[in-house]
């Protein structure tokens, strides 16, 4: 279910790019009108594979999410909605699931899909790949009939987080026929998927683009209604920007020109630009404190560091205007969890000086109360100017800072392998469900050596480990709802990790194309219904 | 390794040309055995002292946090040995013709690479083909025009292309081209889904994608090819026998093209063989700008991920391409000039 950071880079302008609001037509008009070929792009570059059954980023899953299909989704109203599962239903104690499956429907090789299948994606898939973080409570799955699975957990799990947790980004149903027996990462039907979506995998042309075409056997009799579905792979923004400038792609999500094309094309009247699309998957610049350095052992210290910090201009010089201040580690589109009644941790420079003067570290006779290693990872272009920034108003505090901005492997290397930072300034990207997603940034468990975008900064705290523990089987939705509130209080008044800014995603499409950006995670939803107008 | 130039010498003829030349590629044969050793040893050792690895980005992606999965990730990529075993390992492999296998991929390296190989030799022969053809050309032009307003012109196109950083060239002419004409596809190195008309139809449409970054890459060369060309003309020109030719009453034609272009080109060869090694890696920033499915583009997602063993395929296999094209150019010294004897 966590949304990963993907390893590619933006390009120029990436998560700069952001129009507020959306200009230009409305996304969905009229009847939909059949046929057409659609060509789509994103803002980074080609997968690794096809379907990649951990994630393995945001490229994967947008080539992916076109082929599989998740048990539910999650609509743009907040509501959930049955996909490959018609319905679902807690017991009494809120300690299993019972799932019923949707019937009539076929793999891309023309065999059903069966309640065999859900168990084996769940059981081999999910849990030792795609889902394993959030199935740790997961005690088993079961099919007392053939259309039935029913999900055990050995503690009462909340309604929300089962709903997220089918509506998973890479919780897909795979045919158990095709993945039994076999090593899942190294299936070569990993570069040729065979599920059940409303596309069919018909060709790679590695370096150049996926040819997707129509199933015609798709259970939604009516979709997909376009012919022909093309995911085009252009790694420069600009050419990007040309080739839908000359129509050669109708769409591109996740930011895929620079800024300033962005306005444009828009201004031409042939695009469309929308933030649109990408509230289950907001993502943010983060800052962390490294814990094992003894300097950060004061809550003073670190609470000093984000009050050096001009959210604002940073949101406005590096981001164009297009992010906005974080205050949250949940994030404020998060219209389930996020609150605003949090440790305020504004811009006030004089209060980072005196925080740091009452933790004991007062300025020396070279203006200087100590040095740290600032690392900006550089896999999105944009953390470098942040870095540089957060330098320089850190020293103005009197905060020495060595900045370092190493390439992707490097960053990954020293901020989780190697804990080889002082301050780090990395990305995150999470859904609504703030377990596991977001609080394992911040519990004990998420202390993992080596796995990326977890704890790095290496935050312990008993009092928040309980209170995640309470987040995790919580089943009134009002009490979670004020449990998760309070582990919004407790981590930005802790400060070990907090979003210096969130960032706001941009899909540009041409105005034929319809009914996009209709899902709260576009790029990841199976655009079965998207059309083309005339 | 091209060079050692021993000249002149009383020409060589007939079958003692031959031995020669034979004597030269045995030589340069049995040359290139250590060289290749050294370029496989710097290569792995430089990768290894790379941060980062593979396995950690392979895991970082995966959010595989498992120990135990780690560590047979570890085992399976033989990752548990040593370095000096793993290099050991290596060339023994490539002993064998084994490249390695390519994670990421989920394929053998050989076929990564060959995947991506043709596009690259496509582009790369067209651009170094035009290069050569413009750069000569030019280069003629403006030596028998010297210090007139056509040598102006042939100065300042060579300066204005070879200054020119080749992703700009390659954006404008996609905007000039592309998106304002609508006469030349944006990018990619076919139309997608394939032409109808059959393969003559499929060959037209590779050709029409091929012209802007042919172009966008082969102006640079030719820049550089046109400088060469012009100089070498006129220092050649200038030469006893040139003067003989002239004394002897050839026209100005055939003393240029016949006693002056062919002596003057040995330079040209040279830059030639030496871009061969440019043949393999292809051109990043030009297949970045035109969507081209290279092994530019390859080489970059390998070293960006850590992919080191198609980063040291692409080495090794390049590595190999310019043994190969500087023994080409040797045995061409020979027979553009019959003086030249290489030893």
């Amino acid at each position: 279910m966590t949304i990963k950071v993907s390893r590619r880079v933006f390009g120029a302008g990436v998560v700069a790019a952001g129009l507020v609001g959306t200009s230009g037509q409305s996304l969905a008009q009229g009847t939909p009108r059949r046929g057409g070929t659609l060509v789509a792009t994103w803002g980074g570059g080609e997968p690794q594979a096809c379907y990649v059954p951990a994630g393995g980023g945001s490229s994967p899953t947008f080539s992916s999410s076109k082929l599989f299909e998740r048990l539910a989704k999650r609509n743009m109203d907040g509501t959930f909605e049955g996909v490959l599962a018609e319905s679902w239903k807690p017991s009494a104690d809120f300690k299993s699931y019972t799932v019923k499956i949707r019937k009539g429907v076929k793999f891309h090789d023309g065999k059903d899909m069966t309640v065999d299948d859900v168990v084996f994606s769940v059981g081999e898939i999910w849990k030792k790949y795609a889902a394993a973080s959030a199935l740790t409570d997961f005690a088993g799955i079961e099919a007392p009939d053939a259309e039935t699975v029913v999900f055990n957990y050995k503690n009462p799990t909340p309604e929300f987080f089962f709903a997220s947790t089918l509506c998973g980004i890479v919780s897909y149903i795979v045919p158990k026929h095709v993945y039994a027996g076999s090593d899942p990462v190294t299936n070569p039907a990993n570069n040729a998927p065979i599920a059940t979506g409303p596309w069919k995998f018909k060709e790679w042309v590695r370096g150049s683009h996926f040819e997707y075409v129509k199933n015609e056997n798709y259970w939604k009799k009516d979709q997909p209604y376009l012919d022909r579905l093309i995911i085009r792979y252009v790694r420069d923004p600009a050419g990007r920007a040309a080739a839908m400038e000359a129509g050669d792609i109708q769409i591109g999500v996740f930011n895929p020109v620079a800024p300033p094309d962005i306005k444009r094309l828009t201004a031409t009247g042939k695009f469309v630009a929308t933030p649109k699309g990408y509230e289950e998957a907001v993502w943010s610049t983060t800052l962390e404190c490294n814990m094992r350095n003894p300097i950060f052992a004061k809550r003073e210290v670190r609470q000093a560091m984000f009050h050096a910090v001009n959210r604002e201009f940073i949101a406005k010089t590096v981001y164009y205007g297009y992010a906005r201040p974080g205050t949250s580690p949940i994030y404020s589109p998060n219209k389930e969890f996020f609150t605003a009644d949090t440790y305020k941790i504004n811009f006030d420079p004089k209060k980072a000086a005196a925080l740091l003067d009452a933790a004991g570290y007062p300025k020396k006779a070279d203006g200087k109360r100590f040095t740290l290693n600032l690392l900006s990872a550089g896999w999105f272009p944009e953390n470098g100017k942040v870095g540089a920034y957060v330098k320089q108003v850190l020293e103005d505090v009197g905060v020495g800072i060595n900045l370092t901005v190493p390439d992707r492997p490097s960053s990954i290397k020293r901020i989780y392998t190697d804990y080889d930072f002082d301050l780090a300034i990395s990305n995150q990207a999470n859904p609504s469900e703030p377990v596991p997603s977001t609080t394992q940034y911040f519990t004990t468990d998420g202390i993992l050596k080596g796995v990326p975008f977890r704890n790095a900064s290496g935050y312990s705290n008993p009092d928040v480990d309980k209170l995640v523990d309470r987040i995790k089987v919580e089943t009134d939705p009002a009490k979670r709802k004020a449990l998760v509130f309070e582990f919004q209080k407790i981590t930005t008044q802790e400060a070990p990790l907090l979003p210096l800014v969130e960032l706001e995603s941009i899909t540009l499409a041409s105005t034929k194309v319809q009914n996009h950006s209709n899902d709260p995670n576009f790029l990841a939803a199976g655009w079965g219904d998207l059309w083309l107008a005339s | 390794m091209a060079g050692e130039l021993v000249s002149p010498t009383p020409t060589l003829r007939g079958s003692a040309r031959r031995a020669a030349a034979l004597r030269l590629l045995r030589r340069r044969l049995i040359q290139a055995v250590p060289l290749m050793l050294g370029v496989v040893v710097i290569n792995f050792c430089l990768i290894q002292m790379a941060p980062g690895s593979f396995l950690e980005l392979m895991t970082a992606e995966n959010q595989v946090s498992d120990p135990a999965t780690v560590a047979l990730l570890r085992k399976t990529y033989g990752l548990e040995d040593p370095v000096w075993m793993q290099l050991l390992k290596y060339i023994w492999a490539l002993l064998h013709f084994d490249f390695g296998f390519s994670y990421r991929q989920n394929m053998p390296v050989i076929q990564a690479i060959w995947i991506h190989l043709p596009a690259t030799i496509l582009l790369m022969v067209s651009s170094i083909t035009l290069a050569v053809s413009i750069g000569v050309a030019a280069g003629v032009v403006a030596s028998m025009k010297v210090r007139t307003l056509w040598d102006s012109l042939v100065s300042v196109a060579a300066m204005f292309f070879y200054a020119a950083p080749s992703f700009w060239l390659g954006i404008m002419m996609i905007v000039l081209f592309s998106v304002k004409l609508g006469w030349l596809p944006v990018g990619g190195m076919m139309k997608i889904g394939g032409a109808s008309g059959g393969p003559v139809a499929g060959v037209i449409d590779i050709l029409h994608h091929l012209i802007l970054p042919t172009l966008a890459l082969g102006l640079f060369y030719a820049a550089i090819y046109t400088r060469v060309m012009r100089s070498s003309m006129l220092e050649v020109a200038q030469l006893d026998f040139v003067r003989t030719a002239r004394a002897k009453g050839l026209s100005r034609n055939k003393v240029t093209i016949h006693h002056v272009l062919r002596n003057a080109l040995l330079p040209v060869v040279t830059i030639l063989g030496v871009q061969m090694g440019t043949v393999l890696a292809g051109s990043v920033v030009i297949e970045s700008v035109f969507s081209w499915p290279g092994v530019g583009s390859l080489l970059f997602d390998s070293v960006s991920s850590r992919n080191y063993p198609v980063v040291l395929g692409i080495m090794v296999l390049g590595s190999l391409v310019v043994i190969a094209a500087n023994i080409a150019v040797d045995l061409i010294y020979m027979w553009l000039d019959p003086r030249i004897e290489i030893r």
